[in-house]
């Protein structure tokens, strides 16, 4: 199905978020759409996907111009949208997902459904069990099940809004692999990101958005690849420098665990040993529930372990709560930024008061803005002392979450630092990180962004199915050797350690 | 899920609301405690005020309040007050304000108080306010002494009584109850003469001096056509009263009366006689019967009670407020309105003349012909001075109440502390 | 920002306007004519000194309870328990006095400990409710609907049972207290200034909490988002806890009052219903203290008011029911509409 843009025109206040765009996209090719976070790429997709009303423009389907009132009515028209979170229903059953919102009868028929399911599995590779329930998978599988069910309901033109945001690398091929299967469909697919490489190896074209402008158009000449230096220049106006690998490592022990085991109900974690100075960051790498995320949790004291002992700074805090980690200068920080981080509803100034000890009874509303003026400006958050958080973009509330860690630190624990946001956001929390570390203290890290991971760690963990690996020095290792690793493949020995 | 519980909680709390605001409607008249009745006429401890003279005309309309406890048309002891009130209006051109399901804690009335209502009947214009049940006791002695200027009534209670247990002097307050002692042992009678299984249900209010003495009289009438009409011994006949908690259901509070009367039914109860001011009996016999299994009732307060269940309907004894109520206000009308404690009982002559007895008994259809020739003579033996009150009556556990041949006062009637042996049921001595 | 109030209120109005319309169609339909029920009700709610001082009493327990209650529903909390955190108050408060009436405790001294007692024991049942959800994973609306039925079954059998007045079985209620013991009150109304000083003091303590300590803040916090709250470093069962607790010690208040300077012994029906009303006006509110001031007044004069409706106009008494019930759904609904006409202008925008 062929998508044509024309002028269209957004406004969010005084906020001109699609100014003037124009864009055509041939039918059954891969569109990547490109930007920094707050370029304007989910609004036109949104309106596009009928969630958001142009103010002005037209679009038109196959050359006929289409009114896109609604979700429901883009469906309909043949536009399907995947969220950057998949609004699925986490409860229920994946079959009970799929007939839930299929419109029929009253009474669905299981039976055909799950012949369905299976059927649209089989034809794209996924192996899911309808029978599971939805919140008992990865990200990725959420992802593979909502591309069904849009398959599903008839969608021509697939939007895909981050896609790669979340899931492991090798739930990324499968959905790369998935994506290339559309054009022999005349499906057209639209891939909006912020990661160059993702765009590199995907798409036929690439269009790029800055401050709601169309900047630039390429195309993919045969066999070669684009112009990542001309492209990086249309998404920032500038070319993004990569700060240089720096390691603050120092004496001391700050993390250290003994034969530790954790448990979950998917897996388990044995007899852990390891340890982490002052100033190093450990990178967890690993596919989607491979462990490292109840590995980093059991750090904190917010899963109890099971066997063994942890001790912080040489103190023993085994089967402590959290708040006695937090007590010893440990900290915790979410991926789920609005979910777990922050608190929707409050200003930042409100979080800042949270966050920091308690000085008497009441609250000196002076002190507090003034701190939640001083931490806006030091970590660059755009917003105002009185902003609710959940008014903020997605990057600058990791931002803010950075910015409510206390000082000083022994030991950081992060979850995903910079899922979702744009390169600028990225640079500027490690080097706000790499701080932390110059001040002695130490950081742990999951991320599914395996560049990443080799960019800012000193030392990696790699998990696979609750297996540990010995740490791996990062400058003596590779993308592709961990990419191995959390595939299950190049363990030296039945790793325990 | 925060979300829907938030939903499920709010539409939790408009049903509360909801049901509270509706839940009032269910409760119906109460009654009055106290009156006794039996031996003696009018006990007066100031005399009553004689007729006034119909033709003073009071420049302005009197207006008088009435606090009924239960809903004015409750076929029991409030329709009888409201009614006696419409009385009154006919009679002397004054006007009534009523409020309805009056007692402290009604749903009808969050958060008042029961002279404070009654205030509000003084605020539209009330110079007199009667309130009609024992339930007001306190809260009617309250409002007779801050509102010393407005004439008082209390239907049940004891506190004008000099001879009483409770008496205070209040300038204001008269206390007028009916002998219903009489009418209660016509309905015993009634049913004793009906019953064929032997076993007569007595539905009990709250229990207090008031109800042990009226199931007592019911009993002694039972007893006595039992014995001496039929011939029957004593021991034969089983009486048993269930008290439901109050003078009316009051869901989720009191027993339900309904279900008391089932129970009744189903252990072999062949007669409810009713003590609560509402009609669940009647209906619960009249359904019963329908259904095959025979079951009569004797319901109470209100003349017209039978109505609810003719067929079933053995008689009903009931009170007719209005003519002392005819008395008292026209007093207060023309300013000779005196403290004192009244005791009605029926008049012998005709206890259905409308105009002076205070109590009555209408015969029901369900009372065969037999029964009704034999209770008509128990009346008539009433009306002679035949008194069963009196000696050897023992309490119920055991110990002597009235020696050999001893009548009993009217303060040890009025007083009795427990029910009589004989009777099965709860008590609740002091 | 100044439009959003304007249009925020301008809904507000709406909704006023709106529960108005279907209680006048409803008195419409009961053959009433609505203009004289509403005259009606004002005159017998604000048309005297004494009318006003009967609508202070009523508002007493019924700003003590939308107090508590808006502490439980910053943390979060449905606490539906109110109501039987206000007859343990009640008990509580009968209890002690039961207990020191007859003794040579001085009578000032027997009113505190109850009233003290009365907070003790609405706290210690809202603890409950919050123990069951804390430790037995009760919802606390399931938990709060149960203790309510225990609160009353307790009420009954205290009346029936140890507290019985002598010979005597009822669910009227306990036998009154002596007079000593009893909240003077002002005049010859029924206001006791005690009690509206204690009304007073409960919705400051509540606003002050809320709106300037750390621990309103972090009630907040574990309201709108436990997870965050306690990374945050918020002891967040602590917290749900003790807004339990702080809640239950106003409805045991309310509940103290209720005994102590209205009814003057226990009654079947202690809580006259302010749980509930509370929760409405709460709910109406939506967290701002300040406001529910002036709206449990007009509760309250709503039900004083509405007595007026059965005297004169031969209606029932419940119609200012329904009038405080439409007023929250439709306030409720307005709030909806206005978020949906909001998120549409400013995508228009």
């Amino acid at each position: 199905m062929k998508v044509e843009l024309r002028g269209i025109h957004k406004y969010f206040g005084k906020n001109h978020a699609n100014d003037d765009i124009n864009l055509t996209i041939p039918s059954g090719t891969i569109q990547g759409i490109l930007g920094e976070n707050g370029a304007g790429k989910s609004t036109l997709m949104k309106i596009l996907s009928g969630y958001f009303h142009a103010d002005q423009g037209e679009i038109l389907l196959d050359g006929k111009p289409v009114k896109i009132a609604s979700p429901a009515a883009a469906l309909q028209a043949g536009v399907g949208m995947l969220h950057q979170d998949p609004l699925d229903f986490p409860p229920m059953r994946i079959i009970d997902n799929f007939l839930l919102r299929t419109s029929g009868d009253f009474f669905p028929n299981r039976k055909h459904a799950a012949q369905d399911i299976n059927l649209l599995m089989k034809e794209f590779g996924f192996s899911l069990d309808p029978e599971s329930y939805v919140d008992s998978l990865t990200v990725g599988e959420r992802q593979q099940l909502e591309i069904m069910r849009l398959l599903f309901l008839g969608a021509r033109v697939f939007i895909l809004d981050e896609p790669t945001t979340g899931i492991s690398a090798a739930q990324k091929a499968k959905l790369f692999e998935t994506l290339k299967k559309f054009p022999e469909q005349a499906i057209t697919a639209i891939f909006v990101s912020h990661k160059l490489e993702d765009v590199e190896k995907l798409c036929d074209r690439v269009a790029v958005l800055r401050q709601g402008k169309l900047v630039g158009q390429m195309e993919r000449e045969q066999g070669k690849p684009f112009d990542n230096k001309k492209l990086v220049k249309m998404m920032f106006g500038k070319e993004a420098p990569l700060a240089p690998r720096q390691a603050y490592s120092q004496e001391g022990s700050v993390l250290r665990l003994n034969d530790v085991s954790v448990e979950d109900a998917r897996l388990k974690i044995r007899n852990v040993n390891f340890e982490a100075r002052a100033g190093e960051v450990i990178g967890l790498a690993g596919m989607e529930g491979s462990g490292q995320g109840v590995f980093l949790r059991a750090c904190a004291g917010l899963i109890r372990t099971v066997g063994g002992t942890v001790q912080v700074k040489e103190k023993d805090l085994t089967g402590k709560s959290y708040h006695v980690y937090k007590n010893n200068g440990v900290e915790f920080l979410p991926a789920a930024r609005l979910e777990e981080g922050l608190v929707p509803g409050l200003s930042l100034t409100e979080h800042f008061q949270l966050a920091e000890k308690a000085e008497g009874l009441f609250i000196k509303q002076d002190v507090g803005v003034k701190l939640a003026q001083e931490r806006i400006a030091a970590f660059n958050i755009k917003g105002t002392p009185v902003s609710a958080v959940e008014s903020l973009s997605g990057g600058n509330q990791q931002r803010a979450l950075l910015s409510l860690l206390r000082t000083p630190l022994s030991l950081v624990l992060i979850e995903h630092p910079t899922r979702g946001l744009d390169i600028e956001s990225v640079i500027y929390i490690w080097s706000k990180l790499k701080e932390r570390c110059k001040q002695g203290s130490a950081i742990l890290f999951m991320s599914s962004d395996l560049d990443e991971i080799l960019q800012y760690s000193d030392r990696i963990l790699v998990f696979f199915n609750g297996k540990v690996s010995q740490p791996l020095d990062a400058e003596k290792t590779s993308v592709a050797k961990l990419g191995e690793m959390i595939g299950g493949r190049g363990w030296q020995e039945e790793p325990t350690a | 899920m925060r979300n829907t519980l938030s939903k499920i909680a709010f539409i939790l709390v408009i049903a509360m609301l909801v049901l509270s605001a509706c839940a009032p409607k269910t409760p119906v008249a109460t009654e009055a405690p106290e009156t006794e009745a039996p031996p003696t006429e009018v006990v007066a401890t100031e005399a009553p005020a004689t007729e006034a003279p119909a033709t003073e005309v009071p420049a302005e309309q009197f207006v008088f309040g009435m606090i009924l406890v239960g809903p004015y048309n409750d076929h029991g002891w409030s329709q009888a007050h409201y009614e006696a009130g419409k009385y009154v209006e006919e009679l002397t051109g004054a006007k009534m304000i009523y409020l309805e399901n009056v007692y402290d804690g009604s749903p009808d009335h969050p958060g008042t108080t029961t002279s404070q209502l009654g205030e509000e009947l003084v605020a539209q214009g009330a110079k007199l306010v009667i309130f009609n049940s024992d339930a007001h006791q306190e809260e009617a002695i309250k409002f007779a002494e801050e509102n010393p200027e407005v004439k008082t009534i209390l239907a049940s209670g004891d506190s004008a009584w000099k001879e009483g247990k409770n008496f205070k002097e209040i300038p204001n307050l008269v206390n007028i109850m009916g002998g219903m002692e009489y009418g209660k042992m016509m309905a015993g009678c009634a049913a004793a003469l009906s019953t064929t299984s032997g076993q007569i249900g007595y539905l009990g209010p709250l229990i207090n001096d008031e109800t042990r003495r009226y199931a007592s009289s019911a009993y002694l009438g039972a007893k006595y056509c039992w014995t001496e009409y039929l011939g029957r011994d004593a021991a034969e006949l089983k009486f048993k009263v269930t008290w439901i908690g109050f003078w009316f259901n009051i869901p989720g509070f009191t027993s339900d009366p309904t279900q008391v009367a089932n129970d009744f039914i189903n252990q072999g109860y062949d007669v409810i006689i009713s003590g609560i001011d509402t009609t669940e009996g009647l209906t619960e016999a009249k359904k019963s019967t329908a259904a095959g299994k025979q079951v009569w009732a004797v319901p109470y307060d209100y003349i017209g009670s039978c109505e609810e269940g003719a067929e079933v309907c053995l008689g009903v004894p009931y009170f007719n407020w209005g003519p002392s109520y005819l008395v008292n206000i026209k007093a207060a009308m023309d300013g000779t309105f005196a403290a004192h404690f009244e005791l009605n009982n029926p008049d012998w002559a005709d206890i259905n003349n409308k105009d002076v007895s205070a109590v009555g008994f209408v015969k029901g259809a369900a009372l065969n012909a037999d029964a009704a020739a034999k209770l008509d003579e128990f009346i008539a033996a009433l009306a002679g001075g035949l008194n069963l009150w009196k000696g050897p009556l023992n309490l119920q556990d055991g110990t002597e109440y009235l020696a050999d041949g001893v009548e009993a006062t009217l303060q040890q009637i009025w007083y009795l502390p427990q029910l009589l042996e004989g009777m099965e049921g709860q008590s609740v001595s002091e | 920002m100044k439009n959003t109030r304007i249009s925020n209120f301008g809904f507000q109005i709406l909704a006023v306007v709106l529960a108005l319309v279907v209680t006048s169609l409803i008195l419409i339909a009961a053959g009433a004519n609505p203009l004289d029920a509403y005259k009606n009700i004002y005159a017998g709610s604000f048309g005297s000194f004494e009318k006003l001082s009967d609508v202070l009493v009523a508002w007493i327990p019924l700003l003590i309870t939308v107090a508590g209650l808006l502490v439980t529903f910053s943390a979060g909390l449905w606490n539906i328990g109110v109501e039987g955190q206000i007859i343990m108050g009640g008990i509580a408060t009968t209890w002690i006095v039961r207990l020191l009436q007859d003794t040579t405790t001085p009578p000032a001294l027997t009113i505190a400990l109850a009233i003290l007692a009365g907070m003790i024991g609405g706290a210690l049942w809202a603890a409950l409710a919050g123990a069951l959800k804390t430790f037995g994973g009760v919802n606390e609306i399931f938990g709060g609907l149960g203790l309510n039925f225990v609160a009353t079954a307790a009420t009954i059998w205290l009346i029936f049972g140890p507290w019985k007045r002598p010979g005597v079985a009822s669910i009227a209620g306990t036998e009154a207290f002596n007079e000593s013991v009893w909240l003077p009150t002002m005049g010859d109304t029924r206001l006791s200034l005690w009690a509206l000083g204690l009304a007073i003091v409960s919705i400051m303590i509540v606003y002050f909490l809320l709106q300037g300590t750390y621990i309103g803040l972090r009630l907040k916090a574990v309201g709108k988002n436990p997870k965050a709250a306690y990374l945050l470093g918020v002891p967040t069962w602590q917290y749900s806890m003790m807004a339990f607790m702080l809640c239950g010690a106003f409805a045991g208040l309310a509940g103290a009052m209720q005994v102590m300077a209205v009814y003057h012994r226990l009654i079947g029906s202690i809580s006259s219903g302010y749980g509930f009303l509370g929760l409405l006006v709460a709910m109406l509110v939506n967290y701002q203290v300040i406001w529910s001031v002036p709206v449990a007044l007009f509760f309250a004069a709503l039900n004083i008011g509405g007595i007026q409706l059965p005297i004169i106009l031969k209606l029932d008494s419940s119609i200012t029911g329904i009038l405080q019930g439409t007023l929250v759904l439709f306030v409720l609904m307005m709030e909806g509409v206005r978020q949906r006409f909001m998120k549409r202008a400013g995508e228009k925008q």
